[in-house]
C-alpha cells in the first residue's frame, strides 16, 4: 500500500517536471502556433528567430505569408468570422484604427497584465494602443477604455539618406537643397534627390513628412479637414516644384524599388528610406554600388524647425478568435524580449528597442539604426488613426501625383483634395 | 427548376440582386438611403473623368485592333499560301492572347520606363531621340502605352478571326470579280468585307465588352496615373470599393457599368442580328 503511494508520488512529480505541462500560470502546449504574416522582407527577423523559439518552449509556429493587400483581406474575414484561423498576427499600423474600433484584438494589459518598459520607446506603445492617446479620435470611439492591443515587431520607420562621401548630413529641406544642387549633374547622371512619386501610397509615404514638417495637416483634432492650408500648399510646391528638378527623370512613376535602385547605382544623393530597403538593396554587396558610402539621418526639419518622421512599424497582435491566446501572448513577450531583439536584427529583422539601436557594435554592422532611434524619439508622426485613411491617401495620392506630373498645379491639387477627403468623411459619418 | 436554371440563378442572379441591395443601402450602418448612392454618381466629377478616360480607351484601342487586325489577316491571306509559314503566323499571334494581362503589364513597364526601359534605349540608340521619353508619366504617352498593351494582347485576336473569315470567301466569287478586272481594293470592298461584316460586329462586340471593363495590366503599369489620367472605370470602382471602402458606392456605380455594357450590346447586337439576317 506505501509502495504503490510512493510510486504515485514520484509518476506525479515526473508527470509535472516534464515538458507535457508548459510553466506555472501557462495552458498545455498546443501542437502549433498559426501566424498571419506578410510575404517579404518584414519577416526576414521573425524567419531567423524561429528556431530559437521553437528549441526553447518546445511550441511550433507556422508563418501563413501573404502578399500586403491580401494580408489584410484575410485577416479582416477571419476576424469578421471570429475564426480560430490564426493565433497570431502582424498588422500594418495604419490598420490599428479598423482592427481596434471593431473589437478584435485581444488587449495585452488588461487580460495578461503587461508592463511597459523604458526600453521601449513610448511612441511605439501608443501606435498600439486603442483608441489613440493624442491626434483625432474618430466618432464613437472617445468613450472606450485605452488598451494596448499590439505591440511593435518590425521597427520601421522612414528616415533620411545621403552620400556622405558627396554631401554633408541635411538638417533642414534648406540643406538638402543645397546639397542637391551642390551634386547635381544629369550628364553624368547624379540627382541631387530621388524621389517616390507613383499615385497613391508610394508618393504619400514621401509626401507626409515634409507636409508636417511644413506645418501641415490633414485634419484638426475633430477630422475637419484643414489640408487646404498656406502650409501644406507650399510643402508640395516644394515637393512638386523644387525638390524635382533635381530628381531623375520619370519620379511620377517611381516605387520604392525605383527609389532605392536609383541610390544603389550611385544615381543619386540623397532620399527617403525605409530600413527594410537598405538591407536587401543599399547596402547589400551583391546589387549596390554605394556600400559603405551612405550616411543616414533624421528626416529634415521643415521652416518651423520640427523633424517629423513617418511611422510603418508592423505590430504583433492576437486575434480575439484564437484558441491559444496565453500562448500567443507568450510567443510577443518573447519575440519583443531585449534578449531576442539582438539575434533578431543580426537575422536580418528591423528592431525597436533602446539597448540595440542605440548599442554602438549594432551601429558599426547597421549604420542606420541611430537614425532610427532619433526618428522614433523625435517622435515619429502616424497616419491619422481613421479606417478611412486609406480613402484619404488614395485622395491625396492622386492629387499629389497629378502635381507632380504637373497636371494640376499646387494650390489646384490641395484644394481637390481637401474637397473630396471633406466629401469622403462626411459620408463615412464623421460630421453630423 | 431544371438544374442548369437553378445553377444559373445562383451565380448570376444572386449576386446581381446582392448587389442591387447593397447599392441601396449605407455600407456602413446598413441603414436603407434609396437612391441616394445613385445621386452621388451623377454628381462625382471623378466618375465622369474616368468615364471620359474609358471613353478614350476603347475608342483608341477598338480602332487600332481592328483596323490592324483585318489589314494584317488580309496581307496574310494575299500573299503568304505556305502552309507552315501561316501555321508560324498563327503560333506567333496566339502567344499575346494567352499571356496573363498582369504579366503583359509587367512586360510592358520594363519596356515604358524611362531610364532603363528597352524602348527609350531603342530609340536613342537609332538617334530618333536625345532624351527620354517619359512614357508613364505624361498624360497623353501613358494613355498611348495602356492602349498599345490591349491591342497588342488583343489584335491577334481580330487577326485570326478576319482571317477565318477570309478562308470562308467562295473563291469563285473572287476569280469572278478578277475576271471581270477587278483590283485589290474593289475585291476587298465589294466581294470579301461583306463576307466579314458579321465577323467584325461580333468582334467588335467581344472587344467593346472587354475594353470597357479594362483593369489588369492597366493597374501594374500606370496604377491609373499620372494623376487620375488612366484611372479608368475598372480602376476608379476598385478604388471604391478597396480603398474607400465604400460598398454601396462600389454597387452603384457597379449597376451604372453593368446599365452601359449592356446598352452597347443591345445596340450592337441589333446590328449584328440583322447582319446575320441579310
Amino acid at each position: 500500500m506505501r509502495n504503490s503511494w510512493i510510486a504515485w508520488l514520484v509518476i506525479a512529480v515526473l508527470l509535472a517536471t516534464s515538458g507535457a505541462f508548459a510553466a506555472p500560470g501557462l495552458p498545455a502546449k498546443p501542437a502549433r502556433l498559426t501566424m498571419a504574416v506578410v510575404a517579404g522582407g518584414e519577416t526576414k527577423g521573425l524567419k531567423a528567430i524561429l528556431p530559437m523559439w521553437e528549441k526553447e518552449k518546445g511550441v511550433k509556429v507556422t508563418l501563413v505569408e501573404f502578399p500586403y493587400p491580401t494580408l489584410y483581406e484575410k485577416l479582416v474575414t477571419a476576424f469578421q468570422a471570429n475564426a480560430a484561423t490564426f493565433d497570431l498576427l502582424i498588422a500594418d499600423d495604419p490598420w490599428m484604427p479598423k482592427f481596434g474600433s471593431e473589437g478584435w484584438l485581444v488587449p495585452l494589459d488588461s487580460t495578461f497584465g503587461y508592463k511597459r518598459e523604458s526600453d521601449i520607446f513610448s511612441v511605439v506603445y501608443d501606435l498600439g494602443s486603442w483608441p489613440p492617446p493624442r491626434g483625432p479620435v474618430p466618432p464613437g470611439e472617445k468613450a472606450k477604455a485605452r488598451h494596448l492591443y499590439a505591440i511593435t515587431l518590425v521597427g520601421n520607420v522612414e528616415f533620411f539618406m545621403y552620400r556622405k562621401d558627396l554631401v554633408s548630413a541635411p538638417k533642414t529641406w534648406a540643406d538638402v537643397v543645397r546639397n542637391a544642387k551642390k551634386v547635381y549633374d544629369p550628364k553624368k547622371p547624379i540627382y541631387g534627390f530621388v524621389i517616390r512619386g507613383a499615385k497613391g501610397n508610394p508618393v504619400i509615404s514621401e509626401f507626409t513628412p515634409l507636409l508636417l514638417s511644413y506645418g501641415g495637416r490633414i485634419f484638426d483634432d475633430n477630422w475637419k479637414v484643414v489640408l487646404n492650408s498656406k502650409q501644406s500648399v507650399d510643402a508640395l510646391t516644394f515637393f512638386a516644384k523644387t525638390l524635382k528638378q533635381y530628381a531623375p527623370r520619370g519620379v511620377e512613376n517611381y516605387d520604392a524599388a525605383e527609389r532605392a535602385r536609383e541610390v544603389a547605382t550611385g544615381r543619386a544623393a540623397q532620399g527617403f528610406i525605409w530600413p527594410a530597403e537598405i538591407t536587401d538593396i543599399v547596402e547589400n554587396p551583391a546589387v549596390s554600388k554605394v556600400v559603405g558610402k551612405m550616411g543616414y539621418t533624421l528626416a529634415p526639419a521643415g521652416p518651423g524647425g520640427r523633424h517629423t518622421p513617418l511611422m510603418g512599424n508592423w505590430l504583433l497582435a492576437i486575434p480575439k478568435g484564437s484558441k491559444n491566446q496565453r500562448w500567443a501572448y507568450e510567443f510577443i513577450l518573447w519575440a519583443t524580449s531585449a534578449k531576442v531583439q539582438r539575434p533578431y536584427a543580426l537575422g536580418g529583422g528591423i528592431p525597436f528597442r533602446k539597448s540595440v539601436l542605440m548599442n554602438s557594435e549594432m551601429n558599426k554592422k547597421f549604420p542606420f539604426f541611430r537614425a532610427m532611434a532619433d526618428s522614433l524619439q523625435a517622435p515619429a508622426q502616424w497616419r491619422p488613426r481613421t479606417q478611412e485613411w486609406f480613402a484619404v491617401e488614395a485622395i491625396l495620392g492622386t492629387h499629389v501625383n497629378a502635381a507632380l506630373a504637373g497636371l494640376e498645379t499646387p494650390q489646384d491639387a490641395i484644394a481637390k483634395a481637401a474637397r473630396e477627403i471633406e466629401q469622403h468623411m462626411k459620408e463615412a459619418g464623421y460630421y453630423r | 427548376m431544371a438544374p442548369p436554371v437553378l445553377l444559373l440563378a445562383a451565380l448570376v442572379a444572386y449576386p446581381l440582386i446582392y448587389n442591387i441591395g447593397l447599392s441601396l443601402r449605407n455600407y456602413r450602418t446598413g441603414e436603407f438611403v434609396g437612391l441616394h448612392n445613385f445621386a452621388r454618381a451623377f454628381q462625382d466629377p471623378l466618375l465622369f473623368a474616368s468615364l471620359r478616360a474609358t471613353t478614350i480607351y476603347v475608342t483608341s484601342a477598338l480602332v487600332l485592333e481592328i483596323a490592324l487586325g483585318l489589314s494584317l489577316a488580309l496581307l496574310v491571306h494575299r500573299t503568304i499560301r505556305s502552309g507552315w509559314a501561316r501555321t508560324l503566323i498563327y503560333l506567333l499571334f496566339i502567344i499575346p492572347m494567352v499571356t496573363p494581362p498582369v504579366s503583359a503589364g509587367v512586360i510592358a513597364r520594363l519596356i515604358y520606363t524611362p531610364t532603363y526601359g528597352v524602348l527609350n534605349a531603342g530609340l536613342r540608340a537609332v538617334g530618333l531621340i536625345g532624351e527620354d521619353i517619359l512614357w508613364l508619366s505624361r498624360a497623353d504617352t501613358a494613355m498611348f502605352a495602356v492602349v498599345s498593351v490591349d491591342v497588342w494582347q488583343w489584335m491577334p485576336f481580330v487577326f485570326l478571326v478576319c482571317f477565318a473569315g477570309f478562308q470562308a470567301v467562295p473563291q469563285d466569287a473572287v476569280e469572278a470579280a478578277l475576271v471581270d478586272g477587278a483590283g485589290g481594293w474593289h475585291l476587298f470592298r465589294h466581294i470579301e468585307f461583306p463576307y466579314l461584316s458579321s465577323l467584325l460586329l461580333l468582334v467588335l462586340i467581344f472587344r467593346f465588352t472587354d475594353t470597357f471593363r479594362v483593369f489588369d495590366h492597366v493597374l501594374v503599369l500606370t496604377g491609373g496615373g499620372p494623376g487620375a489620367t488612366t484611372e479608368f472605370l475598372s480602376v476608379y470602382l476598385y478604388r471604391i470599393a478597396f480603398k474607400f471602402f465604400n460598398l454601396g458606392y462600389a454597387a452603384a456605380v457597379s449597376l451604372f457599368v453593368l446599365a452601359v455594357s449592356s446598352l452597347a450590346f443591345a445596340i450592337l447586337g441589333r446590328y449584328l442580328g440583322r447582319e446575320v439576317a441579310e
